[in-house]
């Protein structure tokens, strides 16, 4: 984050298969070491995007910058880009080591003894010195997910692109594979985009996080910021940590389904949105007295988090919302199913989306 | 490891009971398989005489078979052919199996061109060897077309009842199996291994040689066990298309079973059947099909 000239920057770039509009217009600067991680749910454009930017695909209009040079027509390989494969896309048939050599050896090849060297420094950079000569069957998740790392690391490129890294691991080493790939990182100094469908490894992972929406950056900032000030209703909803009331805004009134509610401010959107986090929400017990906003609802289930529990309750109109207690601010409390509760947040915890709101 | 460990513990726990299984394989397998071949090998050393055959132990026709000009030659043509139609078929093959297995995206489209190579297969086998008469022929379609579009004055006579009209016909007839193994492996080659490759810089003849070939040999392997099986057992291709003039063991079987020389026969499908067992274990050393497939 030291370094704030954009190492890439994309430009208006559309990309349509047939009807289907996967970018729209999508501008974008990212500076250079960084972790940037890309979120969005499936179908949002994000894997194109990423193959945009590697040169896999032409986008339709528009051009892509990288160090300051338009690569919109630059070949793949002649980009120095990285690409990490989902499904690490190791080659079955030759071992570690020439797995990472292979992009060594194409080309004009570095001297043997050169060679050998480099392969074996970023072979020992991701962890698994000694297992040079294994074939890559022989090796778990884990492990092919280094090599894969280290197949494109060894050919020492500025950006490397990581199509959903972790999601063909398993939980346990998902977690452990997060903190080595920002440690890699920042070793080598060279930016990461890192493309995810799972809120929480882009908030965790990324210096900032672009939040892709229908083929369109919907926000782009600090995990915080996202987090706490999410741009969009959509956004909110991909953060799975709002209940989102929709309504209507009129002047400085929002009425949903908790009735009419006086709001100061707001965030622009096209569609007025009420947002509550899970964890700003308070359970009262119906017909308690509480000044200010809340809304009636029947308690369903809830779900022990170890940290936290969260509870569902059902509005009315069917909607569910989610009460998230930390166990840090005192013990779990047990609801009855089926009974009504009245569930009430602080106005100023609330996110007001709406046209014509600032 | 342990993820494979348990599925094993449970099959050798059901043993007793699922090995029955396989016993009516295999007493087929023992009584019309296990049982001839042993039988075919007694009767190869039985005492022969011109109208009658005895159980009497004797090397007679072993010596005969390999003191012979014309049986020797027949073992070397039949592995002579052997080789030309295996390097045929694979020539052929292979960029036709490259073309439906990997440049073929759609997975259906490349189905049907499978069964399109597998189509000629559902004509008998006989229309299909005879059918090469009239294009080979002296007066036959190719020589026709030569001539009339001026590319040679006089028919080429060699294209008929000749070792290359057998060439051509086995090679029609036995390339589809060469396809078929090898455009099932392409297709199962992961796109994004080739497009790791093109990102990592590699042209398309590093590619080719270096991930799609070695990813397609098992195919290659299975292919030309299927070919060579069936060519080295071949006899009516050689019979119909080359006059008499090429005899391959095959056609030694043949005739000597006319004539009711089985000793004879039964030499003769021994060593054929002792070339096939070289050939394939030779292939299944090149590669571990039981790892690969």
């Amino acid at each position: 984050m030291t370094d704030h000239q954009p190492i890439f920057r994309l430009e208006g770039v559309t990309k349509s298969y047939g009807q289907v509009k996967a970018l729209r217009d999508v501008t974008l600067r990212v500076a250079g070491n960084e972790y940037i991680s890309l979120l969005g749910p499936s179908g949002s454009g994000k894997s194109t995007l990423l193959r945009v930017i590697a040169g896999f695909e032409a986008p339709d209009s528009g051009q892509v910058f990288f160090e300051g040079r338009d690569i919109t027509h630059v070949p793949a390989h002649e980009r120095g880009i990285g690409f990490v494969f989902q499904n690490f896309a190791l080659f079955p048939h030759l071992t570690v080591f020439d797995n990472v050599a292979f992009g060594l050896r194409n080309g004009k090849a570095p001297e043997p003894a050169d060679l050998d060297k480099r392969v074996r420094d970023i072979i020992a950079l991701v962890g698994l010195s000694g297992m040079e000569g294994r074939g890559v069957h022989q090796i778990s998740g884990g492990q092919k997910q280094r090599v894969a790392l280290a197949r494109t690391l060894v050919m020492a490129p500025r950006l490397v692109l990581l199509d959903e890294p972790l999601g063909a691991l398993d939980a346990n080493l998902r977690h452990r594979m997060r903190n080595e790939l920002r440690a890699i990182r920042e070793k080598l100094g060279v930016t990461f985009l890192h493309v995810t469908g799972s809120e929480t490894e882009a908030l965790a992972m990324g210096d900032r996080v672009v939040v892709l929406d229908h083929g369109r950056i919907a926000q782009f900032g600090k995990p915080d910021e996202v987090y706490g000030r999410p741009a969009s209703p959509n956004v909110a909803h991909f953060l799975n940590r709002y209940n989102i009331f929709s309504g209507a805004l009129e002047g400085s009134t929002f009425t949903g389904p908790f009735g009419a509610i006086g709001v100061s401010g707001g965030t622009p959107s096209d569609k007025p949105a009420y947002a509550i986090r899970y964890d700003r929400m308070t359970v009262e017990p119906a017909g308690a007295p509480v000044a200010g906003p809340a809304i009636p609802a029947t308690f369903v289930a809830s779900e022990y988090l170890g940290s936290s529990v969260i509870y569902f309750f059902e509005a009315a109109d069917g909607q569910v919302i989610e009460v998230e207690h930390h166990l840090s601010l005192g013990a779990p409390q047990s609801y009855e199913p089926k009974a009504q509760y009245l569930l009430r947040w602080r106005p100023e915890d609330a996110i007001v989306f709406g046209p014509g709101v600032n | 490891m342990s993820d494979t460990a348990l599925p094993a513990a449970s099959v050798s726990s059901g043993n007793s009971k699922s090995a029955w299984l396989i016993v009516p394989g295999m007493i087929w397998m023992l009584l019309f398989l296990v049982a001839p071949i042993l039988l075919i090998l007694y009767v190869s050393f039985w005492t022969q005489t011109t109208f009658k055959i005895e159980p009497t132990l004797t090397l007679q026709s072993w010596k005969a078979f390999f003191g012979s000009d014309t049986y020797l030659a027949s073992l070397w043509t039949t592995i002579r052919i052997w080789l030309l139609v295996l390097a045929a078929t694979f020539i052929v093959g292979y960029p036709t199996a490259l073309f439906v297995g990997l440049f073929v995206k759609n997975k259906t489209l490349s189905t049907v061109l499978l069964v399109i190579c597998v189509i000629p297969f559902w004509t008998s086998f006989l229309i299909r060897v005879l059918a090469w008469r009239p294009m080979l022929g002296k007066e036959g379609a190719i020589n026709i077309i030569l001539q009339k579009f001026g590319i040679t004055s006089q028919p080429i006579e060699a294209l008929l009842f000749t070792e290359l009209s057998v060439v051509i016909g086995m090679t029609q007839i036995y390339v589809v199996f060469m396809v078929g193994p090898i455009a099932f492996m392409l297709g199962r080659i992961d796109p994004n291994i080739i497009e790791a490759a093109r990102d990592l810089g590699a042209g398309f003849g590093r590619i080719f040689w270096k991930i799609i070939f070695p990813l397609s040999l098992p195919g290659v392997i299975v292919g030309a066990i299927f070919v060579s099986v069936m060519v080295l057992g071949e006899f009516a291709t050689a019979a119909a298309l080359s006059g008499r003039k090429v005899n391959l063991l095959g056609n030694i079987i043949v005739t000597q079973v006319g004539s009711l020389k089985w000793a004879m026969a039964s030499v003769a499908g021994v060593i054929l059947t002792i070339v096939m067992g070289l050939v394939i274990a030779g292939f299944l050393r090149i590669v571990d099909l039981k790892r690969e497939l």
